[in-house]
């Protein structure tokens, strides 16, 4: 295997071009969807967490009619599962590699012994019983990173604005749709756009699995022709393609939503 | 003036934090009767806006009842008139009470016209030409109809006041309570929103006015409340109070506001 580069190597590559237009095409379809699905996990996952919901509040009074201060049943009064299962989600899956959940989510729930795909292949080069565990393994991680992300951005909106909406009559989750998330999410687009920076990046492991990405490109490449160097090369050209377009794409939508914030 | 019995009755309102150490609210029972300006003073720390915002329960009391209407709003389930017990619904009681507030608490990222018809068209379910054309009617009114297409950003202190004001009267409420409305305004823009207010007055609007301003509760309240460490300490008409108060801490409050 040869460390040089040259130019004879990149025309050698070229015989694989079709291999690395369809890897970028999968690239482009595996994160688009891993972001809209992940948005919505990671939306959920944030209001869960900021919910109110206490099931046991009852417990919060005593026999006398007194509120509770201390003790299990105080602490069980103010127990809030759904927040408490939001809070674990994202928890495990920051706290673990990208990789180990990939893989759990493939062989544990999708190879055949729990959800069983058929063996479909779309466009004739997409083999969607490898592609749809890469898109919910991708999703499932970049939610529980985004929910953080939008968590916070909700937190950020000033309290007076929740308290206006309110007392206009709007319930909690009028509130949240027209006034809250609308302004939260314009404050986090900077951290939003470098999480699906990040998503297109990360995708690249997923050829772990067999999905036909850019990365597996090159390691197709690297087996028919023993070069490393310039189908890497090749590659890293391909993301850097799609990652500095997404960033500006989303830098032009935060412009447009700023309206507001101009004099 | 004042034509209508009780509109909103408040006993034993407490609201501690702390366990109890601090007494935010302590024991307070008042009447508000339709028509009133009831206007509440006290030294800050005293428990005036926690009381105010007790009454729409934005502040949850830790014990005692507010009946809005002949409700118990504190409570969560409420018998109705034929004995059915019904889960309370807030906010349906919070579209009749307007709220404004020190800081505006203007929508930035929506124009001033969408600010108004927010409420009316998701709440009261009010079609948008209706509810658009009784926006610049009410913006009209306070002499800002022309930056119905403005956003928040725009707009001076006085005139995001006047809109936070029109847009709660947008709901058509009963009542409407005044969380210092003037204490972040310039100086030279408190007039512009106090007229406002005087014409409601006026028009016998119900209010329940905390604020900072004796020249308006002097001239426009018909009753006032002096409030220090949680308890309401004297009420009386204004004369009662500005001229002959009994309490000597409302004595020394109005000696170092007068």
């Amino acid at each position: 295997m040869s460390n040089l580069i040259s130019a004879e190597h990149f025309q050698m590559v070229a015989q694989y071009a079709d291999l690395f237009k369809q890897g970028m095409i999968i690239t482009i379809l595996l994160s688009a969807l891993t972001v809209l699905f992940g948005f919505f996990l990671a939306l959920l996952l944030a209001i869960m967490r900021l919910s109110n919901l206490r099931p046991f509040r009852f417990l919060a009074v005593d026999e006398e009619g007194h509120l509770r201060e201390q003790g299990f049943l105080f602490a069980l009064s103010r127990f809030n599962p759904v927040s408490f299962i939001a809070t674990v989600y994202v928890e495990v899956f920051r706290a673990t590699p990208m990789l180990v959940q990939l893989w759990l989510v493939y062989y544990l729930l999708f190879d055949k012994s729990v959800i069983d795909l058929p063996k479909v292949t779309v466009l004739g080069f997409i083999r969607l019983e490898r592609f749809i565990p890469g898109v919910v393994a991708l999703a499932l991680n970049s939610g529980a990173y985004l929910s953080e992300i939008i968590r916070a951005g909700i937190q950020s909106i000033d309290g007076g604005q929740t308290e206006a909406a309110r007392s206009l009559g709007l319930t909690q989750g009028q509130n949240m749709r027209y006034v809250v998330l609308p302004q939260a999410i314009k404050n986090t687009l900077p951290a939003i756009a470098n999480e699906f920076v990040t998503i297109i990046k990360e995708s690249a492991i997923t050829y772990t699995i067999g999905v036909q990405d850019i990365m597996f490109a090159v390691n197709a490449t690297k087996g028919a022709l023993y070069i490393m160097a310039e189908p890497l090369i090749v590659a890293t050209v391909m993301y850097f393609c799609l990652t500095f377009p997404t960033s500006k794409i989303i830098a032009y939508f935060e412009r447009r939503m700023s309206r507001g914030d101009r004099r | 003036m004042a034509t209508g019995g009780s509109l909103i009755r408040v006993t034993g309102l407490k609201k501690y934090y702390n366990k109890g150490a601090i007494k935010a609210l302590d024991d307070v029972s008042v009447d508000i009767n339709r028509d009133d300006v009831m206007v509440v003073i006290g030294p800050s720390g005293s428990g005036k806006s926690t009381f105010l915002r007790s009454l729409n329960l934005l502040e949850e009391p830790t014990e005692g009842s507010i009946f809005f209407d002949g409700v118990d709003i504190t409570k969560p389930r409420v018998k109705t008139r034929d004995g059915k017990t019904v889960k309370l619904n807030i906010d349906q009681h919070r579209q009749k009470m307007g709220m404004v507030f020190q800081h505006f608490n203007l929508f930035p990222h929506k124009t001033i016209l969408d600010n108004m018809t927010l409420a009316p068209i998701k709440v009261r379910h009010m079609d948008k030409a209706a509810a658009e054309e009784k926006a610049l009617t009410l913006l009209d009114r306070v002499g800002l109809k022309d930056r119905a297409g403005a956003y928040p950003i725009q707009l001076s202190g006085g005139q995001k006041q006047r809109v936070a004001i029109v847009r709660a009267l947008a709901m058509e409420p009963q009542v409407m309570l005044f969380d210092e409305p003037t204490s972040a305004l310039d100086p030279e823009m408190v007039g512009e929103v106090l007229d406002v207010m005087k014409e409601l007055a006026r028009e016998g609007m119900t209010m329940v006015v905390v604020t900072h301003e004796m020249g308006f509760a002097r001239e426009v309240g018909n009753r006032v409340l002096f409030m220090a460490d949680g308890k309401l300490l004297e009420q009386g008409s204004p004369d009662d109070i500005f001229s002959h108060p009994e309490n000597p801490r409302l004595q020394d409050f109005l000696s170092k506001v007068l």
